[in-house]
């Protein structure tokens, strides 16, 4: 216990990594997600080909895997990432995969005739989209997107394979270290538990702050 | 103002209008009635490009917009002819994540590009119009049917276009709600503004009209002014659906 309270400055770095991870990934995931949504619901073929094999390619692979290919396999390609680059881009991509098909749900339950009255006052399928169709569609992703960031949240602990010294591997750093496994194993667990149970409190908070419009 | 010529639309295999000829001029007001299934809310779509055409075309304050025209031709005109038009739907179709007021200047602040605070003072004074000044910042969900009826129509009309299209105002509101919304369309058509107006609201017709055009399985059967259409019309197919009209509205009068 007392090796454990001695190195908690360092897990908290530890726990820093994680939270940076899964906000960069969250963050840049939406941005996907937005547009691969919108663009399987609106682009011509080519387009919503290309963003359902993405998807489906994503959602049919292990999210380690896909963290593997891109730090080692892009390797034989002449790139060569950095630990954390790497861990941004493949949970950013693998995000956008899952979140796209959230805000694609949410989209849909928009009612046809809200971008018919967009329309009809002259505004451009952008214009619809972006102040009228957007804004209601984020409102109703808000929940299964939260659980994606939930899930997220523990999901970063993956990317300790590829040594980026985030939560779970500064655990195993301490205990290569210690020899004593139990205290920080459950040491992580709850620091995991606490950042999980905060951000769902918040994610709370977002949507009945939201909500204020039904 | 409003030039249809030889209008066809079709969904898949299935004709809704078939052949539409109709001229609308400068403060006229138009009331099409027909049974359901007629096409008359159809051919109100497509007079502001929510429909693509067919076949043959409709001009609307100058605006041509045809089944011949490309893609990019058509979203061009349509988006002019949109411009022209304010349109008054049967589901409201307000915002609901917008303020009463907020519905309103939406377009005013994005389409023309209007400042804020200018936005504002016109769209409190487009729902002062209709009634509902009290109610600016009130969201869609806290509005009766009848209000935000009232708001689509101030909606619409702050957007100052040449001809407001209603397709069925009142049809799904309660029957309590009906005059209110119809009062709003009664003030404007005084105001001499051109409208075209689908309802089932035969009373309404009667009064508002200048002229009545009677639709049946997508072509215009018969037109003619309010008085005559209703106490001498011309086809037997009218003459059966005002029948009919009138049984329905006197069992809803009984209920």
């Amino acid at each position: 216990m007392e090796v454990l309270i001695q190195n908690i400055p360092f897990l908290l770095q530890g726990a820093y990594y994680t939270l940076l991870i899964t906000l960069v990934s969250m963050f840049f995931g939406s941005l996907i997600g937005i547009i691969v949504a919108i663009a399987r619901l609106k682009g011509n073929k080519v387009i919503q080909a290309v963003a359902r094999g993405y998807v489906s390619i994503i959602r049919g692979t292990p999210t380690l895997v896909q963290i593997i290919i891109i730090y080692y396999g892009l390797v034989d390609f002449g790139i060569r990432l950095d630990p954390l680059p790497a861990a941004f881009i493949a949970l950013s991509v693998n995000n956008g995969a899952y979140l796209s098909e959230s805000i694609r749900g949410a989209l849909q339950s928009i009612p046809k005739g809200q971008m018919e009255a967009a329309y009809a006052t002259g505004m451009t399928p952008w214009q619809a989209m972006r102040r009228i169709i957007l804004p209601q569609a984020i409102r109703i992703a808000i929940p299964p997107v939260g659980n994606t960031f939930i899930g997220m949240l523990k999901e970063t602990s993956l990317v300790s394979v590829i040594s980026v010294t985030e939560l779970l591997r500064s655990a195993q750093l301490l205990i290569a270290q210690y020899y004593s496994y139990m205290p920080f194993y459950l040491g992580i667990a709850v620091i995991y538990w606490i950042m999980s149970t905060v951000f769902s409190f918040l994610l709370n908070k977002l949507e009945a702050r939201m909500s204020i419009y039904e | 103002m409003i030039k249809i010529n030889g209008l066809v639309k079709s969904f898949g295999a299935l004709e809704v209008l078939r052949s539409i000829d109709l001229q609308i001029s400068s403060g006229e007001v138009v009331v099409i009635l027909g049974p359901s299934g007629s096409g008359k809310s159809t051919l109100l779509r497509c007079m502001n490009g929510l429909e693509e055409l067919t076949a043959g075309s409709i001009e609307v304050n100058g605006v041509i917009m045809n089944a011949e025209q490309s893609k990019k031709e058509r979203t061009k005109k349509v988006r002019e002819a949109r411009l022209h038009t304010g349109m008054v739907f049967q589901q409201f179709n307000l915002y609901p994540h917008k303020t009463a007021l907020g519905n309103v200047t939406e377009a005013l602040i994005t389409v023309k590009k209007m400042d804020k605070t200018k936005a504002n003072q016109l769209g409190e004074k487009m729902l002062e119009q209709v009634g509902l000044s009290d109610k600016k910042d009130e969201f869609p969900s806290r509005l009766s049917g009848g209000q935000q009826q009232r708001v689509a129509i101030s909606r619409a009309l702050a957007m100052d276009p040449t001809v407001m299209l209603f397709d069925e105002p009142t049809s799904s509101l309660d029957p309590e709600l009906v005059d209110e919304v119809l009062t709003v369309i009664k003030e404007l058509a005084k105001e001499g503004r051109t409208m075209v107006i689908v309802t089932h609201e035969m009373q309404f017709a009667r009064e508002v009209a200048d002229r009545v055009i009677f639709m049946a399985d997508g072509v215009i059967v018969e037109q003619n002014e309010p008085e005559a259409f209703f106490t001498q019309p011309k086809t037997e197919r009218a003459r059966r659906f005002l029948k009919m009209e009138e049984l329905e509205h006197r069992e809803g009068v009984k209920r």
